[in-house]
């Protein structure tokens, strides 16, 4: 296994910089299985200013804990550094993030120091292409207080039809009672890019995600992640998994519903668009 | 129906976040954010997380229109039971000891077993508004119902000047004069030396400094945003240091300096307010007793009373009611919201022709015993946060009393608009 540890966060911009060559032959040979280089940022005291930011676009109360998603917005430019790294079996650019699932054991302060460790790891079919994941592991010293796993689709060759979804298990997400109406700017892309620094041109306008086969800029997932749990800090205790499928895209500007329901041990929530009702997330918090 | 007797409350404990200079650490923070963390921080310390309290009172001076429901919105967003029904209170620097007394007023009367009273403010994140003149133009367009009518008017009516912003001003709306510049008169007609407002200034530092170094604020406030101590403190002053600053309220003669004043502040505070049975119910014990409370008003325009004196109008009052003396107090809690105001207010009491003239007493309150005036610090090391600072005090003064065992204290809390407000806890 290989380390590769980023002594300061690369800008972002060099970042697609990078990525865009990725989409061109110049990218070289890609390789068919993950890197097993663990990327890692040394810990490091969080930005008071940048956090403050972060909650005002996603509308968390800034009590000094940090948010579930924050950990995923500090290790940003290791996902970068790992997904364009040389020989990645996929260009970035294209990839789809279809499942973010986070595992608090418990809330970090502002004040203490985060450090950071991202790697790739079990890649198999998909129904539409190959999917894999990212693991995101914060600790404060020795102790991880978050464990985050990303799953990311290449849709394309390798696919393996039989694993279409089973519509017949678990929480059914469209019965769920929608308690909230959110009104998303048209620029919420690009106030969510300059807080998280992810600059991905879906997000940012409407031409350049045209560029990717987008009818108009895209909300970023983990915003939307970020947004649901914001909306039900009260309800989540120290330690939790918090689960999100992303569904479709949300086309900015929009109108939003949020939907949520308790359980004995969690709660399940969804974000769906507020006039067809179709879905954009559907989120579990498992407590404990 | 018969008549119930008002029942004993008792100060459970308080909890606030450090208080810091404007525009420092808390630049970014909201009010209902800064106000959120104190109340978690109560929460935590109290064993309150997902459990409704009787009732929620909180305010803030300088506050958006959007913060309208401020308080509600806070308990929303913290760790108490959403269930918690909160309402805003707003009475200047007055607001967090106010919303004591109405919380412990709902319990004495048996409406509620238990309450949560706090304040925040914010200097750095302001209410700027839109002009006023622009505001009212907008709002005549807005009536017009032709929008080509509309443009028109706007048009006609618009001036360059309009988009500069309304700022906040620390100013009293009938006399045009800033708090500082009211209360350079006060020192003036009271004779409040230069000296012996540093020296109070240099008291109050030593003090809150000592409380700090000796763990004592360990169980009375909780770091935010990486703040562990308030950043206000300046342990290592001097007389010296002191001295050397110019005078910034007064003029050239004033005494009144940028250390003998506080300076503008960000934070929060709550106190945890309940019956003893409450208490005792989820484990906890109570500090010290919510006894009475008075607040006074006066005409600081016609009558020309010093605007931050009325404090000494509403304790002979409370006294009165109580059967007891100035000297009957273990602990003085005076807001020291400027060296000169405390001196002053201090003075009026030891004055016979004023106690006469104005408090109608055939003898004055007399002097107190400085020792027991502010032993862990007031508000010219803390700083003030306007309406954080009633529950820092109130908070800081049923621990005293519960350190002692026994004893009675007294609070007092001068407000904008000549308004005083306060308060006797015992044990």
């Amino acid at each position: 296994m290989a380390n590769v540890e980023l002594k300061r966060p690369p800008g972002a911009g060099g970042l697609y910089l990078k990525a865009a060559i990725g989409m061109t032959p110049l990218a070289g040979n890609r390789k068919k299985e993950l890197p097993d280089t663990v990327f890692s940022l040394a810990p490091k005291a969080v930005d008071v200013d940048k956090l403050s930011g972060f909650c005002r676009v996603t509308e968390h109360t800034l009590t000094g804990t940090l948010p579930p998603v924050y950990f995923n917005v500090l290790a940003f430019p290791l996902h970068m550094a790992l997904l364009t790294s040389n020989g990645f079996p996929f260009p970035v650019i294209g990839l789809v993030h279809v499942q973010n699932k986070i595992e608090q054991s418990r809330p970090a302060d502002v004040s203490e120091e985060i450090g950071l460790q991202v790697s790739a790891t079990n890649l198999r079919p998909h129904a539409k292409g190959r999917q894999f994941d990212v693991i995101t592991e914060a600790r404060v010293g020795d102790e991880l207080v978050s464990k985050a796993t990303s799953t990311y689709l290449r849709i394309g060759g390798g696919g393996d039809k039989s694993l279409a979804d089973d519509k017949s298990a678990g929480v059914d997400y469209s019965t769920l009672p929608q308690v909230s109406e959110w009104r998303l700017a048209g620029d919420l892309g690009r106030r969510y890019a300059s807080v998280s620094g992810d600059r991905n041109p879906i997000h940012m306008h409407d031409l350049t995600a045209k560029a990717f086969g987008f009818p108009k800029a895209i909300a970023h997932g983990m915003w939307t992640k970020a947004r649901a749990l914001a909306a039900i800090d009260n309800k989540l205790p120290d330690a939790f998994t918090a689960d999100a499928a992303f569904k479709r895209p949300i086309l900015l500007p929009s109108k939003v519903t949020f939907g949520v329901a308790e359980r004995a041990d969690g709660l399940d929530f969804t974000v769906r668009n507020a006039k067809k009702g179709t879905p954009h997330l559907d989120g579990s918090i498992v407590n404990g | 129906m018969p008549a119930k007797a008002p029942r004993p409350v008792w100060v459970i404990g308080g909890n606030r976040i450090p208080f810091v200079r404007s525009n420092g650490p808390y630049s970014h923070a909201s009010n209902q954010d800064m106000f959120t963390a104190a109340v978690d921080g109560l929460a935590d310390r109290y064993g309150l997380a997902g459990e409704p309290v009787g009732d929620f009172a909180g305010g803030a001076v300088l506050k958006f229109a959007r913060e309208l429901n401020l308080s509600r919105e806070v308990v929303l967003g913290s760790k108490l039971a959403p269930e918690t029904p909160a309402f805003d209170v707003g009475q200047a620097c007055g607001t967090g000891l106010e919303a004591a007394i109405l919380i412990a007023n709902k319990i004495a009367l048996g409406q509620i077993d238990s309450g949560i009273a706090g304040g925040t403010d914010t200097t750095s994140d302001a209410p700027i508004e839109l002009n006023e003149d622009l505001r009212q133009t907008l709002m005549d367009v807005n009536r017009i119902k032709d929008p080509k009518k509309q443009a028109f008017t706007l048009l006609k009516k618009f001036r360059p000047g309009m988009v500069k912003p309304e700022i906040p001003v620390n100013r009293e709306a009938r006399t045009g004069l800033s708090m500082g510049e009211h209360t350079a008169i006060t020192a003036k007609e009271w004779n409040i030396t230069r000296e012996d407002q540093d020296q109070l200034t240099f008291e109050s530092h030593q003090k809150l400094a000592a409380a700090w170094d000796s763990g004592w604020q360990d169980d009375l406030v909780s770091p935010y945003l990486g703040v562990e101590v308030d950043g206000n403190l300046r342990a290592d002053t001097s007389m010296e240091k002191l001295a050397k600053l110019k005078p910034v309220f007064g003029g050239k003669d004033g005494t009144m300096t940028a250390a003998n004043s506080t300076p503008l502040s960000d934070g929060a505070s709550a106190v945890l307010l309940g019956t003893e049975e409450w208490a005792k119910e989820r484990g906890l014990t109570p500090r010290a007793r919510f006894v009475d409370a008075e607040t006074a008003a006066i005409d600081y325009i016609v009558k020309q009373e010093g605007l931050l004196l009325a404090p000494v109008y509403a304790v002979p009052r409370m006294l009165e009611r109580n059967g007891l003396k100035l000297q009957d107090f273990d602990f003085y809690e005076i807001h020291e919201a400027f060296a000169a105001q405390t001196l002053a207010t201090l003075k009026a009491w030891e004055d016979p022709a004023f106690c006469k003239s104005r408090l109608g007493l055939a003898k004055p309150l007399g002097s107190i015993d400085r020792s027991k005036l502010n032993v862990k610090g007031g508000s010219l090391a803390a700083a003030h946060p306007f309406a954080a600072t009633g529950g820092r005090i109130v908070a800081n003064l049923a621990k005293l009393l519960e350190e002692k065992g026994s004893g009675r204290g007294l609070i007092s809390i001068c407000a904008a608009g000549g308004q005083g407000v306060v308060a006797i806890l015992e044990r």
